[in-house]
């Protein structure tokens, strides 16, 4: 004689598991780059403090386009062009890869999706942002960028329009 | 707030296409096969309407270049469960691809049949892919698309204005259509700022709208002697 | 209720099924070479613009290209070329389909089965040379230099040279061009001693009468003349297009006139009667200018009828209307307008020529610009001077090569044919198939797709199939190149180096340099460094022909002799007709360069150069004919003409002539032969219907079926995407019980092809017409399996005097498909 599995005990257990299931893929999905790994160690706090560097200097897109970019290893061969200028073992690997010609395959932590309008130049030239109001103090940063500070996310975005008193119109940003 | 309305010179135009396949290529519209086109389902956010009137030999061929009409009073708008599409500020109707759920209600309101829908997933043509406009998203199976007079186009010239702190000069924000037409049949600007060509042409003792009865105030006027 | 555990796995394996999501929007498939798709996808978005030429027809527009990290991403019309001024066709937007085309040939490839097969192994740029050269090299040696042909489609300026240039020096004869627009010209140069297509001012013209010329959408440059077109209502100027089937530009015309196919020149000439009846012409420039108008004595004594007589005598509005089926009472009118109106325009082209008395047809048309008085002056017609280039230097030949190019042309007729022609692809065949005068060991290919456009495609692929070696230069395979032995392909457009000079009908010199927006995305080489390789690897006299290393130099070189003459500018924004009016008024000199290196640099940046300035001819250049006048009786017609009956006996015995006429398929005889008249076409007396093609502005001759935004857009006037469809009158349709959409067969005395029947008013009763550009079985996913070849059921008929593909010649059968 069979039994049915469809005891009141089985549903709940599998009525928790499948949530549980569910709220894991959630996480997942909302949560998509939770402390990402870079290729090079890369210390920001070094080049602010010691080099004197600002985010415009080798992000240099951010003031002239839509998009800022993560500077290309000629921006670096700016300073580093051959003789190690520090102690530090990641500037040899950095060295390595000016040696090889091969570009540092950097792990892009910011993605604004491709139906977005998402200009740099308007918000920080435009609506005069400074870069750690969306970012973070990544001047500060010791180790390299590994996870968004503000996820990228519609909310989260109108949310701070909506303070700014600046346009919600879904026809500005969507493209 | 500007009011952006499109002025089609239909003594001008020719009916050669040029603008429906700008429009094409600047929106990554897809392509679909012969068989998807047999049953209506090109996807064409300018068409040509081409008629003959008359009788032979007096026969008159019209061809009329049919963009969405952006309309001020748009029914689509109102019929969409989810507002999808909109009308803004600046009288652009929008879509927005992400909202849609497919249920083409506002393909059925629309008195124009401007709206198209994705029945399949768009599988561009191999090879057909690689010119995407990275300006214009790709859009997926089961949602309706249509013209937008380019309003990504308009995102890029606006923050330029802004950043040099003047308007948008007559001419400076123009969609694809426009810009490309080999006959300088389509004119494109805002019909409130008293300068531009399309309010001038826009009273033009030759204009005129399709089915104004209906009370939904398009924004594209036809200039036309010939025609009616 | 109860459920049992298989069922509850069951149930859980189809849930977990439909929870992988299908992947939404963007589409993996992207035909990019890997080292550019990391850049398509990972990069900063840089954005950056270029200019240069199109070339996926001849209209030779400029284009703007916007480039996302140095890779392609849209293309829009170059406003400041002076060609199209912005503006562009549907074709021109799809350069990028054409660069990233998936069929696209990326590496040198041999065939290693039958024509058609499909069979090709990739080989190595050095062993496609080495063999080519060598075989080159071994016909050098055994004195058959001549048995290389070069077979070309519609290419020109440095281009042409250069290939003309490695054809010379090797010591050939053979090289030719065959397309849907060769032969055009023969007209003309019987009447004014020109052979070039002549440009129309159509902004100044009051009234602009085509016979068959379909300018917005056909022709050589349908956006620079709808840029023209589009000013029609501030200029107040009338067009009237006459033509069979309404074309595009009839749509768009004040005034369509339908007239029955052959019988254009019958027409023109009941115009030119009542013209001269009501002496509405120029009377001064007629007496002053033109030969042949009167009757007139010749040198030898011989009394000649003159045009006047003929016309007045032979196409009095009845007979034309008869012979043309436009009423009469039209005729009247509408030559009465022409008549009346100062500038007047005349033009053929189209359906007018392409019959077997094409040449006689458009003689007629063209004299009504004669009697108009229609040269060098606003409104009229004109023919533009070349670009000030610098000369190459002089071919240098060696006794093999001064041997091989006193050979006869293998094209040349065999028989009395095609007295005018610059290529006959009837007599090419033949020739070869039957290797008189000599076979063919090599032929080129370059671009083009003559069996595709042809009509004799039976004996032109049996002859393709004669030659030892057939070398294609192209970058899709298409019908032609299925029976080429080696395929060397070369960049698209956008990848390449060119000089697009003159397009023919512009009115204005001009040259675009078209150069690479990207570098090459395959293994693929410019046609003219190949031929500068081969030349050198074959060696002697034939390598010292090239002494620069690459085409770009060539263009380079040529260009500096339109910096040093001083004249024109480079495209700029003055385009303007205000500028043009400022600049003639106060003398021309704009361009101001400090040096070539800067005119180059301008000349890269903008896109090409131009002079607006006509300078203005002397009628000796305008008429280049024996009398220095334009000429009725055409001299140059009968020279031809004498020569042919020369050589079957002499001018003394009139069987010679008649001969020679019969040869000829001339029915005309005595004076009327030179003259522009009307000659009948050998129409089938058992067919009903007359069949014509025309052809789409998304198509143009059958070249870009290979793109698929052009292949859906094909039929978007009749909403008949991606394939054929034959316009059929109502009346016609009815007798046959024909309904509209219907599937019928085609039928003529050749085959029968099945389309679908369109009923429309705005075409002839009793004809019906195909449009042409489909009906692929080669060329890529795109163009094979839609649609249908008209081409291939149309007669191996040819103009009697230019050999140009008759493609109204044939009549037909329609009925229902069961």
């Amino acid at each position: 004689m069979t039994r049915s599995i469809l005891t009141r005990k089985s549903v709940i257990i599998a009525g928790v598991a499948l949530f549980a299931l569910l709220a894991v893929l959630l996480s997942v999905a909302l949560y998509p780059s939770d402390h990402v790994v870079q290729p090079l160690a890369y210390n920001h706090k070094v080049h602010t403090e010691n080099a004197g560097l600002g985010c415009a200097d080798c992000h240099a897109n951010a003031e002239q386009m839509a998009s800022a970019t993560i500077p290309s290893l000629q921006v670096c061969q700016n300073c580093h062009s051959g003789e190690p200028i520090s102690q530090s073992p990641v500037e040899r690997e950095l060295l390595k890869y000016i040696a090889d010609k091969k570009e540092i395959p950097w792990k892009a932590i910011y993605k604004v999706p491709d139906h977005v309008y998402f200009s740099h130049r308007r918000h920080v030239v435009g609506g005069k942002l400074d870069c750690s109001v969306c970012h973070g103090n990544v001047g500060e940063f010791t180790k390299p960028v590994s996870f968004e500070e503000i996820r990228v996310t519609m909310e989260n975005c109108m949310s701070c329009h909506q303070q700014q008193n600046v346009s919600n119109d879904c026809l500005a940003c969507h493209r | 707030m500007p009011r952006w309305a499109m002025v089609i010179d239909l003594d001008k135009c020719t009916g050669c296409g040029a603008c429906m396949a700008a429009c094409k290529m600047e929106n990554n519209v897809a392509i679909v096969d012969a068989e998807e086109a047999k049953a209506g389902r090109a996807l064409l956010w300018m068409d040509i309407i081409t008629t003959h009137e008359g009788e032979y030999p007096n026969v008159l061929a019209k061809r009329v270049p049919k963009p969405c009409f952006q309309c001020d009073n748009p029914p689509c708008t109102k019929v969409c469960p989810v507002r999808a599409t909109y009308r803004n500020e600046e009288g652009l109707v929008a879509q927005i691809y992400h909202r849609c759920i497919g249920c083409r209600y506002c393909m059925a309101a629309c008195p124009f049949t401007v709206k198209v829908f994705n029945w399949y997933e768009p599988r561009w043509l191999d090879g057909a892919t690689t010119c995407f406009n990275p300006d214009v998203s790709l859009r997926m199976v089961g949602v309706v698309e249509k013209c937008s007079f380019c309003a990504h186009r308009l995102q890029h010239n606006k923050e330029v204005a802004d950043l040099e702190e003047r308007p948008l000069q007559d001419g400076e924000y123009m969609p694809a259509c426009a810009e490309n037409c080999p006959a300088d049949a389509i004119y494109f600007g805002d019909l409130e700022n008293r300068e531009s060509t399309v309010y001038r042409l826009s009273r033009s003792y030759r204009a005129s709208r399709v089915m104004e009865d209906l009370g939904v105030e398009p924004k594209v006027f036809y200039l036309s002697k010939r025609m009616t | 209720m109860e459920i049992k555990r298989r069922d509850f796995l069951k149930l859980f394996g189809s849930i977990s099924g439909a929870l992988v999501l299908n992947g939404c929007g963007l589409d993996d498939v992207i035909e990019l070479p890997d080292t550019l798709l990391e850049k398509a996808t990972g990069g900063p978005g840089i954005e950056s613009w270029s200019n240069t030429i199109c070339s996926l027809c001849p209209g030779g527009c400029g284009i703007r290209v916007r480039l996302i990290d140095g890779i392609p991403v849209y293309v829009k019309g170059n406003r400041v070329y002076p060609v199209n001024q912005g503006g562009m066709c549907p074709l021109g937007l799809n350069a990028l389909h054409a660069l990233y085309n998936p069929d696209r040939v990326k590496t040198p490839l041999k065939r290693s089965g039958d024509p058609g097969s499909g069979k090709w192994e990739p080989v190595t740029w050095d062993d496609a040379l080495k063999t080519i050269s060598e075989k080159l090299a071994t016909l050098r040696k055994e004195g058959k230099s001549h048995q290389v042909g070069f077979l070309g489609y519609d290419e020109r300026g440095l281009m042409r040279e250069h290939i003309s240039r490695f054809m010379r020096a090797f010591g050939s004869p053979n090289y030719y061009q065959f397309s849907l627009t060769q032969n055009d010209t023969v007209a003309y140069q019987l009447l004014q001693g020109r052979s070039q297509v002549p440009a129309y001012d159509f902004l100044n013209a009051k009234l602009i009468l085509s016979f068959g010329a379909n300018f917005l959408e056909d022709g050589y440059s349908p956006v620079y003349y709808t840029k023209l077109y589009s000013r029609h209502r501030e200029r107040q100027t009338r067009y009237i297009q006459i033509e069979s089937r309404m074309s595009l530009t009839a749509a768009n015309a004040d005034w369509w006139i339908p007239v029955r196919p052959g019988t254009y020149g019958a027409l023109a000439l009941g115009f030119a009667y009542v013209l001269i009846r009501e002496e509405l012409y120029d009377v001064e420039f007629v007496k002053a200018h033109t030969l042949g108008f009167e009757d007139w004595i010749d040198q030898s004594g011989e009394k000649h009828v003159g045009f006047k007589t003929f016309v007045l005598g032979n196409y009095y509005p009845e007979r034309a209307s008869e012979i043309a089926g436009v009423p009469s009472a039209t005729i009247l009118e509408l030559a009465r307008e022409l008549g009346n109106t100062r500038p007047a325009l005349v033009l053929g082209d189209g359906g007018a020529i392409a019959n077997t008395n094409g040449t006689f047809a458009l003689m007629a048309v063209h004299s009504l610009n004669a009697l108009l008085g229609n040269f060098e002056r606003e409104g009229g017609i004109f023919f533009i001077d070349e670009a000030p280039f610098q000369k190459h230097s002089a071919v240098p030949e060696d006794a093999t090569s001064r041997k091989g190019n006193r050979q006869t042309p293998i094209a040349d007729s065999e028989d009395v044919a095609f007295p005018l022609t610059n290529f006959s692809i009837d007599s090419f065949a033949k020739n070869v198939l039957s290797a008189r005068p000599y076979p063919l060991s090599v032929l080129f290919l370059y671009r083009g797709n003559s069996l595709f456009q042809t009509l004799n495609h039976h004996d032109f692929a049996n002859a393709l199939r004669k030659v030892d070696l057939i070398v294609s230069f192209d970058s899709v395979i298409n019908e032609t190149s299925e029976y080429a032995h080696l395929i060397l392909p070369e960049h698209t457009f956008l990848e390449k180096w060119d000089e697009v000079p003159n397009v023919p009908s512009v009115g204005f010199t001009h040259v675009g340099i078209q150069h690479p927006v990207i570098q090459p995305l395959y293994d693929t080489r410019h046609t003219g460094d190949v031929l500068i390789e081969i030349a050198r690897r074959v060696g002697g006299t034939v390598g010292a022909a090239f002494p620069f290393d690459t085409y770009e130099e060539e263009i380079k070189y040529r260009m500096k002799g339109v910096y040093s003459s001083g004249e024109g500018a480079v495209a700029t924004e003055g385009v303007r007709q205000l500028w043009l009016e400022y600049l003639q008024q106060r003398g021309w000199q704009i361009g101001r360069y400090a040096s070539f290196e800067e005119f180059w640099d301008r000349l890269l940046e903008h896109g090409g150069w131009w002079n607006p300035i006509r300078k203005k001819k002397s009628w000796r250049e305008v008429f280049r004919t024996p009398s220095g006048k334009f000429e009725f009786y055409s001299q140059k017609l009968k020279t031809s003409i004498d020569l042919l009956v020369d050589e079957v006996g002499g001018r003394r015995s009139p069987q010679n002539v008649e001969l020679v006429l019969n040869r000829l398929n001339i029915s005309a005889r005595g004076d009327t032969v030179f003259l522009p008249h009307h000659e009948q076409v050998p129409y089938e007396q058992d067919m009903p219907l007359h069949l014509i093609t025309f052809r789409v502005l998304p198509n143009r001759d059958g070249q870009a079926s290979n793109l698929p935004m052009m292949q859906e857009m094909f039929g978007y006037a009749t909403r008949r995407y991606w394939s054929s469809w034959v316009e059929i009158h109502p009346e016609t349709a009815a007798t046959y019980g024909i309904a509209d959409g219907a599937w019928v067969w085609v039928e003529s005395s050749i085959g029968r092809v099945k389309v679908q029947a369109i009923l429309s008013q705005a075409i002839m009763p009793n004809v019906v017409a195909i449009p042409f550009g489909l009906g692929h079985t080669s060329y890529g996913r795109y163009a094979k399996g839609h649609g249908v070849n008209p081409h291939w059921i149309l007669r191996n008929l040819y103009d009697l005097i230019s050999g140009k593909p008759a493609l109204e010649a044939t009549k037909a059968r329609v009925s229902l498909a069961s």
